[in-house]
């Protein structure tokens, strides 16, 4: 084949070129740590990482979802504690009123049934940080419990104006709970009422209030005979309803646990498909220097030969 | 028989040819850095021989005609080749502007891969703020602002398309004003061309000009060339023809089809051509391909999350009872928004099924999943699956132009190094027949002041010698 002089150098240059753009390709890859960048890299891939995003960012919010509800179900547990606190106080009250006969005595045991029925709506009325009622089902901009007192400043009747409705909270793929417990359930279906329920027949707040006018009006034998199954039914449900807060705060804990090796995992799904191993890369690179490095020495000798180099 | 002046006559004539030749021979180093340029021959050929009783006699030689070393095939396949490129360069950029306009680029940043400040992510916030919603301790404002984000990607992604699909208009319209100059000035040169050649000589600059003109055109929008017995050359485009002789009897135009699109006609017939090569039928092909197929994807996206979205948030109720509100408005990317209302008060965010209980975040949880709810006008696929299927398809295009531009430059590269081979000059072989023509001389210049000394001897036979 006829060699021209510019065909030498057009080739050489066009060599260069390519050695040249592999080895900013290479650069950037051993810069920036990843073997795909652009949607025009690798397409597939690229699809694969943007859905692998929006999982991660997605798994990212389940957690600090997962965070807000066990803050919930914590200040929801104190409370139901100091509730455990007042129902047993009152059924202590009324086992010992069986055997008193002295109205002063019964009349102080009232007074500390009162206290206990006002330490019961403090607590039945907890507010969360931002200043939501956690107990009145999805009703959470007014107290969900009310009382009715009289002329003598005794509470006679307390109305749940909260209702029975919950939200679901998403904690993963699939998979929602909610953290709200409503006040009181009297439809007979749905979440079961903290504090009165029709199926099981717990009713707190009616109950200390007849402690309350039982003791005050001297009946020990309704005390006796009804005021004291009634507390220890009360009893009973509040230990299952916090029995339920135990198995829903356990439940966050191992969704916030699933959540977290789902974030590694999807992390080193991403890393798998898009990282440059940078070992490889150097060493490419470092064999493309070469070449150019060959290209440029030998184009150099054969350029400065020409005849005008042996003519007088 | 010759005789001395004959003989004299024969040297000067050889003089002369190897002064030519030389000539030539320069000409040809000069040129060695002109691409268009196809080395020159001096073709040397005897006179007249007479006749004499003896035989015949040679009268010397001379320059019969300086040709051209072109090979017209491989030309007619460069010309092809440049049209072929032409189109996947004007495609690759168009696309690759695209792909910037999208804005979906793979960093490091935090401990993974990710795309940060597109789409993908935007959408991710938007519907992950709907989630925190559900916990009953989320901010409204929040919500509001990551849609709000999001409306305002779609719409800056499509105003980018807009202005990338008005580029390339522009650039069509520039290629075939600078088309149309091409074609006259091939007229032009074939005009010129068939003077010379009724004259009996060879123009062999004004093929050079002419050839590389023509490549020039093939490379903007793909022709067909014929060449003339007269020494023209005409050219068709899609079989309409543009130059025919020493005139360019039509040209182009570009005729606005509407919706933005700007096709080629011809101007006498304003009949459509089809223009399927060069960078005219690359950027035409990229503009109603690919970059349109992204617009319409991106709009469908759009329309589908204004629609969803709005299907379920309507029938929600705010804190304080409203209710029947929109979320988005709009109707595709360009004009997605969020509602004023909700901007300027977002605590009017519809989170709940039933009015009067703040507590309820039904509304919200809907709009939650509607992340990872198939959706049947996208094909089966979520909102971000969709836009990463659009993001890969743009990337798959790009990737496909790429791969047919490498072969096609490769091809080219093949056919410039076979014409430069045939036509290119050699700086080593030129000097090498200058050398020739050197010698040549000094030896017809030898003959010469040898036959002047031999007729100096004549004119002085009258003279006796002296004893």
């Amino acid at each position: 084949m006829r060699i021209s002089t510019s065909l030498f150098a057009n080739s050489f240059l066009s060599q260069m070129n390519q050695l040249q753009s592999q080895q900013m390709q290479l650069q950037n890859q051993a810069t920036t740590g990843l073997k795909v960048s652009l949607p025009e890299d690798d397409p597939a891939t690229m699809d694969q990482a943007l859905n692998l995003q929006t999982q991660a960012a997605a798994n990212t919010q389940y957690q600090s979802n997962i965070t807000q509800l066990q803050n919930t179900a914590t200040t929801a547990a104190t409370a139901m504690n100091s509730l455990q606190t007042v129902i047993e106080q009152a059924g202590e009250i009324a086992t010992d009123a069986g055997g008193v006969n002295s109205s002063t005595q019964l009349a102080t045991y009232a007074t500390q049934v009162g206290n206990l029925i006002q330490e019961a709506l403090q607590a039945a009325n907890t507010q969360d940080t931002q200043g939501n009622y956690i107990f009145g089902g999805t009703i959470n901009n007014q107290p969900p419990f009310v009382a009715t007192t009289d002329s003598n400043g005794n509470v006679t009747a307390v109305t749940y104006q909260g209702n029975t409705d919950e939200s679901q909270t998403p904690i993963g793929a699939g998979q929602t709970v909610s953290a709200q417990v409503p006040g009181a359930n009297t439809t007979g279906s749905g979440p079961s009422g903290l504090l009165a329920d029709s199926r099981s027949g717990a009713n707190l707040f009616s109950d200390l209030i007849s402690l309350q006018q039982d003791l005050t009006s001297g009946n020990t034998t309704a005390i006796a005979s009804t005021d004291s199954p009634n507390l220890t039914t009360d009893e009973n449900h509040m230990v299952s309803s916090i029995a339920e807060n135990g198995v829903l705060q356990s439940t966050l804990e191992s969704a916030s646990t699933t959540a977290t090796q789902l974030g590694t995992s999807i992390t080193t799904q991403t890393s798998n498909l898009t990282s440059a191993d940078l070992a490889t890369t150097l060493t490419k690179l470092d064999q493309t220097q070469t070449a150019y490095q060959a290209a440029l020495q030998s184009g150099e000798m054969i350029m400065n030969l020409s005849i005008l180099n042996f003519l007088q | 028989m010759l005789g001395l002046f004959g003989t004299l006559n024969s040297a000067a004539s050889s003089l002369a040819a190897q002064q030519e030749a030389m000539a030539v021979a320069g000409q040809n180093m000069a040129n060695v850095n002109n691409p268009a340029y196809a080395r020159e021959q001096a073709v040397v050929q005897n006179n007249m021989p007479i006749d004499t009783p003896a035989g015949e006699e040679g009268t010397g030689v001379g320059v019969v005609s300086i040709t051209e070393v072109r090979d017209s095939l491989l030309d007619s396949q460069i010309q092809s080749e440049n049209s072929v490129t032409g189109s996947y360069t004007a495609q690759q950029t168009a696309l690759q502007n695209a792909e910037a306009c999208l804005g979906e680029q793979l960093t490091n940043s935090g401990n993974s891969a990710a795309s940060t400040g597109g789409l993908a992510e935007m959408l991710s916030n938007l519907f992950n703020s709907f989630s925190s919603m559900t916990t009953g301790t989320g901010d409204p404002a929040t919500v509001v602002q990551a849609a709000q984000e999001v409306a305002n990607q779609f719409n800056q992604v499509s105003a980018s398309l807009s202005q990338a699909r008005g580029n390339l208009n522009t650039s069509i319209q520039n290629d075939v004003a600078s088309s149309n100059q091409d074609l006259s000035q091939i007229a032009a040169l074939n005009q010129q061309m068939i003077v010379v050649q009724a004259a009996g000589g060879t123009a062999n600059n004004l093929v050079d000009e002419r050839e590389q003109t023509i490549e020039n055109l093939a490379g903007m929008v793909n022709i067909s060339t014929s060449a003339q017995p007269n020494g023209s050359v005409n050219i068709t485009i899609g079989g309409v023809p543009m130059v025919t002789g020493g005139n360019a009897v039509d040209s182009l135009q570009t005729c606005d089809a509407g919706g933005g699109q700007l096709l080629i006609q011809d101007e006498n017939s304003a009949a459509p051509l089809a223009v399927t090569g060069g960078s005219i039928g690359g950027n035409i092909a990229a503009r109603d391909g690919a970059l349109a197929g992204l617009q319409t994807s991106l709009d469908t996206l759009a329309s589908q999350l204004i629609t969803q979205v709005n299907n379920i948030y309507t029938a929600g109720c705010d804190s304080s009872g409203g209710t029947g509100q929109d979320f988005f408005t709009g109707t595709g990317a360009s004009d997605i928004g969020v509602n004023s209302a909700l901007v300027s008060d977002p605590s009017q965010f519809q989170a709940s099924s039933a009015p009067g209980a703040g507590g309820n975040t039904q509304i919200a949880l809907s709009l939650a999943n509607l992340a990872t709810q198939n959706i049947a006008a996208l094909g089966g696929q979520t909102l971000t699956q969709s836009y990463a299927q659009t993001v890969s398809n743009l990337g798959a295009a790009i990737d496909t132009a790429t791969g047919q531009l490498n072969t096609s430059q490769s091809i080219g590269a093949t056919l410039a190094n076979q014409r430069s081979s045939e036509s290119g000059v050699s700086i080593d072989e030129e000097m090498t027949n200058l050398m020739q023509f050197q010698k040549a001389y000094e030896a017809s210049a030898q003959l010469v002041a040898t036959l002047n000394a031999m007729m100096e001897t004549v004119i002085d036979m009258d003279n006796p010698i002296s004893t």
